[in-house]
Formats: C-alpha cells, structure tokens, sequence
C-alpha cells in the first residue's frame, strides 16, 4: 500500500487525489468522499432516491466509481462523473424496489427550526418539485438537477451525459416547462 | 421571485436535509471497507465463457458465409444462359441453321468417335465439321 498523500496548506485537486487513490493510497479515497458525498446524497434525493436507502446509494456509487475510476480521463469534472454513475446506481435501484418513495409531508415537517409555516410551505414545494421530477425522463431530470441544483453548465453536463451543449440545454428547458406545468400553479 | 428562478431555488434546496443527515466519516469508512472486501473485478470473464461464445460465433458465421460461396448458384446459370439467349438471337435464320448443324454433326461425330481418338482418326467429313465449329 503506498504512502499517504503528503499533508499541505493547499487542498489538493481532485485530479491529484484519483492519481493517489490509482497508486493505492486509502486516505485519497476517504478525501475524494468527504468532498462529494453531500452533493451526491443531494443529488440522488433529488433524482427519488428513497431517504431510508440514501446511504447504501451513496456508498454504491462511491465504490462503483472507484472501481472504474480507470475510465475517468478528466473529460470533465469527478463531481459531475460521479453524479451520473449515481444516475445509473439509482436506476438500477429503481428496477430492484420498483416503487420510489417521495419523503411525506408531515416527515419533512417534523424537523428543522424557524417560522413553522413558512418552513411547512418551503418543504410543501420541495415535495411537489420532486414528485414533479419523477414524472419527467431520466434524461430531463438528471439535466435539471445538474445545472438547477448543483449548478454544472451545459457543457459540463453535456460531457457527462455525452450529449451535446446545445442538446443539454434544449432537455433542461423542456424540464422546467414540465414541472412547471406540472406544478407551476403552486409554486 | 419569478417562476424559473423559484424553481431553481426550490431545486438547490431539495434533498438537502437528507445529505445533512449523512455521517460523510463513516461513510467513507464504509467506501474504503467495501472496496478492501471486494476488490475490482478483472475481466477475466473475456478469457472464459464469453471467450467460447465469441469463437462459436465467429466459426458458425464463417463456415456459412464459406458454404455459401462454394454451394452453386443457381442464379449464376440463369444469368449464363440468359446472356447466350441474347446472343441466339441476333443471328439470322441461315446462322442459326449453320449452327444447328455444327452441333448436330460435333454431337454426331462425339457419338463415334471414341475419347481417346486424334483429328487422324477423323474422315474428311467430320474433319470439316470440327473446323466449321471452330471457325463458329
């Protein structure tokens, strides 16, 4: 097993950490998850991940990612490679429960601080915009959630889900012309 | 607030609650323990079975293309004896009698002649007919 990857003031960049994590360091591994879980575990949640099976998502993700981290070349970046192996880990999910399962309202509302009512309308609509997106194609939905929730542009996206820019932007706006009409009334 | 960007706000913030809830420490426990236990599968799978399967394929789809070369074509000897059809018939009706009387006399002279005769075996008649072929 190779040494760890020496400690600096400078966080090392992604593209370091799969170089050391290919060499057999363990400690890159730990990083390269401390630095994406939350995005993915958002994510997924976002794309219907069931919240009881959120951890065992994220770890099968992880782990399928670092298993074919050989195919990886840095044609864009590990977060947004990462997210769409997520995709497919969630897919492959949804075959083996066949049933996604939108968090309840009254869950939602049971935790958290401030304005009760105000927090009980905000997590109303995250409720409705998820549901929303379950109703949208896996493609749409993931688009959207790449650049509405995590914020990647279209070519990024585009990179990941091998499409193009232009394609890419054309399935995010189909996307919110969905939801909105799905939803848009109660937004 | 439009409507586009109350999406987007709306978007940004769901599933964030969940990802809070996440213990990132034991999950990276968790993914390093996991890839310790089951370590990358080489694809060895490509040496076995899928190996096999490949080679079967590969000799089923070549022996038939073989078979297929070799075996007649029965559209080969339709096209042979369409084109000598054409031929047939650009020729006049003295032509084709000539013709007809140069295989009628080879048929005959094959008839009598054994196979293993010379042109010194032949009269003068059969001899004419043999060069009346071969003229054509």
């Amino acid at each position: 097993m190779a040494q760890p990857h020496p400690v600096s003031a400078e966080p090392l960049l992604d593209a370091a950490l799969i170089a050391a994590w290919q060499r057999g360091d363990e400690q890159a591994a730990t990083e390269l998850v401390g630095r994406h879980a939350r995005a993915l575990a958002r994510f997924l949640a976002g794309a219907g991940a069931p919240e009881a099976d959120l951890d065992d998502l994220v770890q099968e993700t992880f782990i399928r990612a670092f298993r074919s981290m050989d195919r990886f070349r840095g044609q864009c970046q590990f977060r947004t490679w990462l997210l769409t192996i997520g995709g497919n880990v969630l897919k492959d999910h949804g075959r083996r429960a066949s049933r996604r399962k939108v968090m309840p309202l009254d869950e939602a509302v049971r935790d958290g601080g401030g304005d009760p009512h105000e927090l009980a309308e905000a997590r109303e609509a995250e409720a409705r915009l998820a549901a929303g997106l379950q109703e949208l194609p896996r493609l749409q939905r993931e688009v959207f959630l790449l650049r509405a929730q995590q914020g990647f542009d279209y070519e990024e996206i585009a990179v990941a889900l091998a499409t193009t820019p232009g394609a890419a932007r054309v399935h995010y706006h189909h996307a919110v012309r969905r939801l909105k009409d799905l939803i848009g009334g109660k937004l | 607030m439009n409507d586009d960007a109350r999406l987007q706000d709306i978007a940004k913030r769901l599933g964030a609650r969940a990802a809070e809830r996440l213990d990132v420490d034991q999950m990276a426990r968790a993914v390093v323990e996991g890839l310790r236990e089951q370590p990358a599968a080489r694809p060895s799978w490509i040496q076995a079975p899928w190996l096999r399967i490949a080679a079967a394929l590969v000799i089923l789809v070549g022996g038939a293309l073989l078979a297929r070369q070799l075996a007649p074509s029965r559209d080969e000897g339709h096209a042979v004896a369409h084109l000598v059809t054409d031929d047939l018939r650009d020729l006049s009706a003295d032509q084709l009698r000539q013709v007809l009387n140069t295989l009628d006399e080879a048929l005959e002279s094959g008839r009598t002649a054994p196979s293993d005769s010379t042109l010194d075996d032949l009269d003068e008649q059969l001899l004419r007919a043999v060069l009346r072929s071969l003229e054509g």
